[in-house]
């Protein structure tokens, strides 16, 4: 009976600990006197949109850039429903590429859950095959659609993934965006952050992140190999997103450059609209089969 | 004249794909949305040293969906092609004189270019899919097990894509929302077409149909065929049903699982031969008869997101489907020699598995399992029952297993897979090829096909039409 109580404690305590630590549908901004955890939360929060019910994406444009130029490019709409931690789901993603027309229709349903142990479920909408295929969840380190990010980078690291220390606060020194010419946010007062990874021997060592102070967004990161070199940078465009005196923090430009071969893959977020009323029926397996490319 | 019209629209092809290289997205016009591709495929045999062509093939395809309302659009699919093989290759130009075989060359039906057809109307709890269309059951992957809905063209055997080789059929397909991922799909079949298999002589002509023609060229055999297709009534309309939901709490959450049934007509007729001898010889009265078949079945997928214990099993996916057939039918007798035909019930199951390693290296794997249960008795002691396609001995159970490798490198450009296909009457088909995506039209693929085995088995059939393949494809 005691090993029974016992057992069913440390269950409620896990179910605790994995918990969402931060309320969803709140709009949080970094403060002052903050640790580098409660910084980092805050950033998880902004980056997955926790702070919305749903998010539409209808136009966003990846485009894969060699170090002689040569380019392509990749089209595609996402939407996303906070499902607030119903049935252990923090969240659902549709992903639909609609461009170039030898991977049009390509569909991705992901449910991510709240457990940071439990890895995503994810289906496929595959037009070769006109039929619906549940997927093995990719390893975080591979590449996310061919990309300089990985699947970690863009959609399954979670706070419990790395250890902060917080460097210091700074003026973020600015970033060159190869893609405009543009140079981004020279001046922005920023916390800097040092994330080390849990997992041994990953593919990355250590990484730096500069936090927009008014955003709470990581608006550049360097990430550094087992030697201590920077092999790879990362970019974010954070802006701010109106709706009915509600103001949300959103992604909205990314450059990410991989130093080591001079590839870079840049992400641009046009027409993103939060609290539209997404409907959950959208992110179904009946929704999937509506591709018809 | 169809040879100048296809080439016409080729080069219309090549006029709006140039047109378009330079923009983004498909073509569009409003709320018209275009996209397609021209391609070519050819094939050569290994045996004689890569000089016999088996496909020289050159194919428009074109895509137009046109939304008129954010709930109703339609959506058509037209592939037109030509097969310069036949005019090539010396040996086959005698199969395409038939007008029944000039459907090997190019299409010359409209049902043999037009792929889908229908319109697409949306309801929050109901969506109808009503016109010409495929729909593909099951959790498996390149085997049909839950798969027959619509019928296949085996002219290639099944080296292409499924979504390639399947008959698209006149149907509604109703599916209903019941729960939020629980949905309820009708499908109300009118249209009936029969599976379409190469003529002997042709490059992929199997082994029964070879057997068959060979019958027909003794000089003392008159072979008379009677095919018996369904007629075009009510009462010979197939009727699909499938549950699918999926499990959104407790210890099986994500799982995703379908039950099913399907009254159809069997796409690969049965053979019923009365033989009677005349002053001229034997006469063989073959009728090929479309069974009506009850399929009752169901399948799974689960992945395993969280560790059973530490990390076990995380990462696997596993992948379920069974099928019971009732009243097919099948012949008995002995290799390539019918004796008879009895009624079969048939009980099909599969069990796949993958798992990704290392980062992008795809690993998956089925084990499937064949029953065949002959519900009348013949001389089994003579006879065994026929295995449709080759007319060989078929096991009572018959194992297959298959093994697909795939990765990639090069920021997804280059995707080299290999597929393996092992039957366990040491029957085998290994396919590996190669994808390059150039830019943002071009994709070329090169491989092998390989087949290995006994003239009677599933592969076996084919050896002898190893062969090296290159496809080039321009998309817009």
């Amino acid at each position: 009976m005691k090993k029974l109580i016992l057992f069913l404690l440390c269950m409620a305590f896990a179910a605790q600990a994995y918990a969402q630590d931060l309320n969803y549908y709140e709009v949080l901004k970094p403060q002052a006197g903050m640790s580098a955890d409660e910084i980092m939360k805050i950033m998880y929060h902004n980056k997955y949109s926790l702070f919305a019910r749903d998010y539409a994406l209808p136009d966003s444009e990846v485009f894969y850039i060699d170090k002689s130029g040569f380019t392509r490019k990749k089209l595609a709409e996402r939407y996303r429903i906070v499902m607030g931690g119903k049935d252990d789901v923090q969240y659902k993603d549709l992903v639909v590429v609609t461009y170039p027309t030898h991977s049009k229709g390509l569909a991705i349903l992901t449910w991510t859950y709240e457990d940071p142990d439990r890895d995503q479920d994810v289906w496929l909408w595959i037009p070769s095959l006109k039929k619906v295929r549940k997927i093995s969840a990719s390893e975080d380190d591979d590449a996310f659609m061919g990309s300089d990010l990985t699947v970690e980078e863009v959609s399954t690291r979670r706070f419990k993934d790395e250890t902060y220390t917080l460097l210091g606060e700074e003026n973020f020194a600015g970033y060159q965006f190869e893609q405009t010419g543009e140079m981004k946010f020279q001046g922005k007062p920023c916390f800097k952050i040092e994330a080390i990874p849990k997992k041994p021997h990953w593919y990355y060592s250590k990484r730096v992140v500069w936090i927009d102070k008014e955003t709470g967004g990581n608006i550049f990161e360097e990430y550094y190999d087992k030697i201590g070199k920077v092999f790879k940078t990362r970019f974010i465009q954070w802006e701010w997103y109106e709706k009915q005196g509600r103001q949300y923090a959103t992604q909205t430009a990314i450059e990410c450059k991989d130093l080591r071969t001079g590839h870079r893959t840049v992400i641009f977020n046009r027409d993103q609209h939060y609290d539209e009323g997404v409907d959950e029926s959208k992110f179904t397996l009946r929704s999937l089969q509506r591709s018809k490319w | 004249m169809k040879k100048t019209a296809f080439y016409l629209l080729f080069v219309f092809g090549l006029i709006i794909a140039t047109a378009r290289t330079a923009s983004a997205g498909a073509v569009s016009f409003g709320d018209l949305e275009m996209a397609g591709y021209l391609k070519n495929e050819t094939s050569w045999k290994m045996a004689g040293g890569l000089r016999e062509f088996m496909k020289v093939k050159n194919i428009f395809d074109l895509k137009m969906n046109y939304k008129f309302t954010e709930w109703l659009e339609f959506f058509t699919e037209v592939n037109y092609w030509y097969d310069h093989t036949f005019d090539i290759e010396g040996k086959y130009q005698d199969i395409v004189r038939s007008e029944n075989n000039v459907k090997l060359k190019r299409p010359t039906k409209v049902n043999e270019w037009l792929r889908d057809c229908y319109f697409d109307v949306y309801t929050p709890r109901l969506d109808m899919r009503l016109g010409r269309q495929q729909v593909v059951w099951g959790a498996t992957d390149g085997v049909r097990i839950l798969d027959m809905v619509n019928p296949l063209d085996y002219r290639e055997w099944t080296i292409k894509d499924y979504s390639e080789l399947r008959i698209p059929l006149w149907m509604a397909n109703i599916e209903g929302e019941l729960m939020m991922n629980g949905h309820l799909q009708l499908l109300v079949i009118p249209d009936y077409e029969p599976n379409y298999y190469a003529p002997a002589g042709s490059p992929y002509a199997l082994r029964t149909v070879v057997a068959g023609a060979e019958a027909s060229a003794n000089p003392f055999v008159t072979v008379t065929t009677i095919d018996e297709r369904p007629g075009k009534k009510f009462e010979n309309t197939k009727i699909g049903l499938r549950w699918r939901n999926i499990v959104e709490s407790g210890v099986l959450s994500g799982l995703e699982y379908t039950l099913n049934y399907l009254h159809t007509y069997d796409f690969a007729s049965s053979a019923y031969t009365r033989t009677t001898f005349g002053p001229g010889g034997v006469n063989i009265q073959l009728t090929r008869r479309a069974e009506q078949i009850e399929v009752i079945g169901g399948s799974f997928s689960k992945s395993i997101t969280k560790g059973l214990v530490g990390d076990i099993l995380k990462g696997w996916t596993i992948r379920g489907e069974i099928a019971y057939i009732q009243n097919g039918a099948m012949n008995y007798g002995t290799d390539k020699s019918i004796a008879g035909t009895v009624d079969v019930d048939q009980l099909l199951y599969a069990l796949g598995f993958d798992k990704v390693f290392w980062t992008n290296w795809e690993f998956s794997t089925q084990f499937i399992q064949m029953r065949y249960d002959s519900q009348e008795v013949f001389d089994q002691d003579q006879y065994t029952l026929l295995f449709g396609p080759t007319r060989g001995p078929l096991d009572e159970v018959e194992n297959l297993v298959t093994m697909r490798i795939a990765t990639d490198f090069l920021y997804d450009r280059i995707k080299p897979e290999v597929l393996i296909i092992y039957g366990d009457d040491n029957d085998w088909r290994i396919s590996p090829k190669v994808n390059f995506e150039y830019n943002d039209h071009w994709t070329f693929s090169t491989g092998v096909h390989v087949f290995e085995g006994h003239a009677q088995h599933l592969n076996g059939q084919f050896d002898g039409n190893d062969q090296v393949f290159f496809e080039a494809k321009y998309s817009w």
